[in-house]
This record gives C-alpha cells, structure tokens and sequence, in this order.
C-alpha cells in the first residue's frame, strides 16, 4: 500500500517536467499578451462608458453587455471558426485565442477601472482645476495613481481568473497545459496528469497574488 | 416598454445578420475539385485528430502523436510525394475545422453514419468498428439481456450513444454521458455498471488494465471507420483510397496492423 503510494508520487516530478517542456508556453502567452492588450483597452473602454457623448457611450455599454453577457468559450469558437467560415479571415490558433481572451478580459477590466475611476471625490477634480492643472494632467498625474490603488485587489482577482480561463483556448486547438494533460491522461489512464496540471495553475496564481500582494504594498503610501 | 422594443430590435438584427452572413458562405463553393492539386501546392496534408484516442491516433509518452491511423496517413503522403502534418483539434468542432480548411481530412477512428455523410465526404471503410460493452470483472451481468435498470456510461456525441439508442435492451437503463471514455472507465464499477465503447478502443484499456474490466460477448452494432474528408473534394479522397489498395496489395497494410493489434483487421479490398 505504502509502497504504491510512493511510487504514484514518484511519476509526478516526471509529469511536471513534460507539461513544463509542453503546454507551459501556449498557457503563458496568452495570460501575459491578454493581460497587455486587455489592461489598455479596458482603459479606453473604461473612458468610453463614462464619457457624456452618447455616441460613444452607448456602443461600449453595448459591447460590455455582450462581452460579459456571453460564455467566453463561444466568444473563442466565433473569434476562430465564426471569423474563418463567414469571413475568411484566418488567424493563428493561439492568436485567436489571445484576440478573444483580450476583448473579453478588457470589457472585465474597464468596468473595474471605472469603478476606482467614480471612487475618486470630486474635490480632487475642483482643486486641480484651481491649482492650473488640464484635463489630460488631472487624469493622468492625480487620478490614475489614486486610482491604481483603489483597483489593485479587484484586478489582481480577475488576474487569477485569467489564469485558470486560459484552459479554455483547447477548444479551437491551443494545446495549452490542460489538454496536453488530459491527452495523456487518455493513454494511461492515471489521473496523475489533471493533479499536476492542477498545481501548476495553483503555483501560477500562487505567484499572481503575490506580485499583486507586493504591489498593493508599495502603492500603501499616504494611507 | 422601450426597453422591450429595444430588445426584440437586437435580437432580430442580430438573426437577420446572421442569416445574411451564413447565406453569403454557402454561394462560395468551387465548383472544380482541386482538392488533390490543394494539398499537392502546400506539399503536406494536414490530418485533424482528438489526441486522446488510442489505439488509432493518440499522444505518447514522448508528446508524439502515434497511433494506427497515424502510421497509415504516413505511408500514404509519403507515397503521394507529401508531407503529414498533424493538427490536434476539439473533436466537436471537427466540422468547422474541415470547412475552414484549417486541416483537410479527419482520420482518427471516424466512425461512419448517415448524419455525418451530410456534413463531410466519406472514405471507402478501411476497417469494422464493433460497439461493445464493458463491465467490471466481477460483474454479475453476462449479457446484455442482464441490464435492468442499471446505469450505462457512454461518450456523448459518439457513435456508441447512436448504438445505445438503438439497442432494445438498454430501453430501460439509464444513461449516463461522458466527455471521454477515460471518465467512462474511471466510473465503472463506482457509478456505472457497464459501459459501451469502441471495440479496439475498449480491447487497448482492458490490456492496459488486466484484471479489472471484461468485455461481453454481443455486439450492439457494427460500424465502419472511414476517413473524413471536406464535402466535394472527391480527388484527394480517391487518390488516399487509391494509396490504401496499393498498400493492402503489397502487404504494407497487413504490416501496420499487426504492429497494433496483433492481427491484419483491415477491410480494403
């Protein structure tokens, strides 16, 4: 009994090495290149919904509502097939993914930096007015910071989320770390491999709350 | 009120554009078959396959994909001058992937049924597919007169559910779907009490496996497995079945087989 034991947990350092050589990679492309494109757009998007021209405002309050109103894995098969078979227009698998996974993380993103944007009181608007400060400088040089810290934690929980959706980019063919576990989970049958490809999303969030935990400390000032 | 109009105005634009859409795609079809010039152009066939289905195409311990079928598409590209190049997929999208063009055949223990002969071009068969059941080694059932009520496992969408929706006796087991046949096996004998599956697929795990599972003697069904290829691309197709009788003619076939099951189970004539 012992000895079985011991000898399951013997083949997973093994299991890690494989999924580490494949699968890893697709895994941290798409978390790191959504997080790049989705946390700019989010912005933008996030300026869009509060802006006061209609025109701009009511098109982002459309795409929030579609972006979050449906299940990011349909999101990826229209992004890949739909794209392909209506339009011809052929993307990478994996960039496919990361298109998808950044429209639909950014709506995710802007209504979080909206958010930390309406926390901030109006008086801090009134006395850069005073002080001679323009719109572009307000924004930029005194609400942005203030905003940052607002939004730390609500961001660094969507970030983890991010990590275990990138599990869903196997359905249009990425071979990230969840499929190639599950591949190999069909020939030898052990559940070993789902275990291991567990724990590496465990140790990758483990890594994003502190990055996130860290951040948060360095953006304590004032307070 | 408004909000109401509003909302039936989007729906409908959005299933009249849709419908444009999807009508617009349907005009574009060729009508001269250059499907074996296409694959000739980009010197490699690319062969669309779930990773996960041993003995026919799967993942092995060294990440390649191998596998029965696999060995087969290689014989024949090499043969027509081509390279193989395969392309892992979701298996419930295999129809999009075939008319997208993203890969140009399914070769991966594709099982022949009517339904599917409408959305692809179907091969000559290169070989039977018997349904069979699997139960616990220590089960006491011995037939598939001895289901009652019991639960029977199957992988949704394949064609042992079609099989088990057929089968008289099954009428009053209660049916439980899964997505792989891993799953299946993982349950039986916890959940399950039997469960139906592809024959080579269910002789690999029982091999795999001694002791723990046996498979009943009935056949639900025989089927055919065949390769898939994109609607209208009757060229490539008869060129691969071409290569197929070649290679059954000077025994190369019988040689794969044997590497996989021990035995030549190929039906090309």
């Amino acid at each position: 009994m012992i000895d079985s034991i011991i000898q399951w947990f013997e083949k997973l350092p093994g299991i890690a090495d494989m999924l580490l050589h494949n699968g890893l990679d697709q895994t941290l492309i798409i978390f790191f290149l959504t997080l790049v494109f989705g946390l700019t757009l989010g912005l933008v998007l996030a300026l869009g919904r509060m802006t006061r021209f209609k025109i701009i405002q009511l098109p982002v309050r459309f795409y929030l509502l579609i972006m979050r109103g449906t299940p990011l894995i349909l999101q990826l098969y229209g992004f890949y097939f739909g794209l392909n078979l209506l339009l011809g227009i052929r993307i990478e698998r994996t960039m496919a993914a990361v298109v998808a996974f950044s429209l639909n993380y950014a709506a995710y993103f802007a209504e979080i930096y909206r958010s930390g944007i309406q926390a901030i009181p109006n008086g801090q608007y009134e006395a850069a007015k005073v002080l001679g400060f323009s719109k572009a400088q307000t924004f930029f040089k005194i609400i942005l910071p203030q905003v940052v810290k607002i939004i730390l934690p609500p961001m660094g929980s969507e970030c983890m989320t991010l990590v275990k959706d990138t599990s869903l980019a196997h359905v249009i063919g990425v071979m990230e770390i969840y499929v190639v576990a599950a591949n190999n989970m069909s020939r030898s049958r052990g559940m070993e491999y789902l275990i291991v490809a567990g724990i590496f999303y465990l140790i990758m969030n483990m890594i994003v709350s502190k990055v996130f935990g860290i951040l948060e400390k360095r953006m304590s000032y004032y307070r | 009120m408004r909000v109401k109009k509003l909302l039936v105005l989007c729906v409908s634009a959005v299933l009249a554009g849709s419908m444009l859409l999807a009508g617009c795609s349907k005009k574009e079809e060729s009508k001269t078959d250059e499907s074996l010039q296409y694959v000739k152009d980009n010197k490699e066939l690319i062969l669309g396959l779930d990773a996960s289905f041993p003995p026919m195409g799967f993942t092995d311990k060294d990440q390649k994909i191998v596998g029965f079928d696999i060995d087969m598409a290689k014989e024949v590209t090499k043969r027509m001058g081509i390279k193989l190049k395969l392309q892992p997929i979701n298996w419930d999208s295999k129809d999009q992937e075939l008319q997208g063009k993203t890969i140009d055949c399914i070769w991966n223990g594709l099982t022949y049924s009517e339904d599917r002969a409408k959305e692809m071009l179907c091969s000559e068969s290169y070989m039977d597919n018997h349904q069979v059941m699997l139960v616990p080694e220590k089960s006491k059932i011995k037939s598939l007169k001895d289901i009652k009520k019991q639960q029977v496992g199957v992988q949704k969408g394949s064609t042992a559910a079609d099989a088990v929706d057929k089968t008289e006796e099954l009428k009053n087991a209660k049916i439980v779907y899964f997505g792989n046949n891993v799953e299946i096996l993982n349950d039986l004998g916890n959940g399950c009490d039997a469960a139906v599956m592809d024959e080579v697929v269910a002789k690999y795990y029982a091999k795999k496996d001694p002791g723990k599972f046996k498979i009943l003697n009935d056949n639900l069904s025989t089927e055919k497995y065949v390769i898939g290829f994109r609607t209208g691309d009757e060229k490539l197709k008869t060129e691969v079945e071409n290569q197929l009788k070649d290679m059954k003619k000077d025994g190369t076939l019988a040689k794969i087989s044997k590497k996989w099951f021990g035995e030549d189970l190929t039906t090309i004539k």
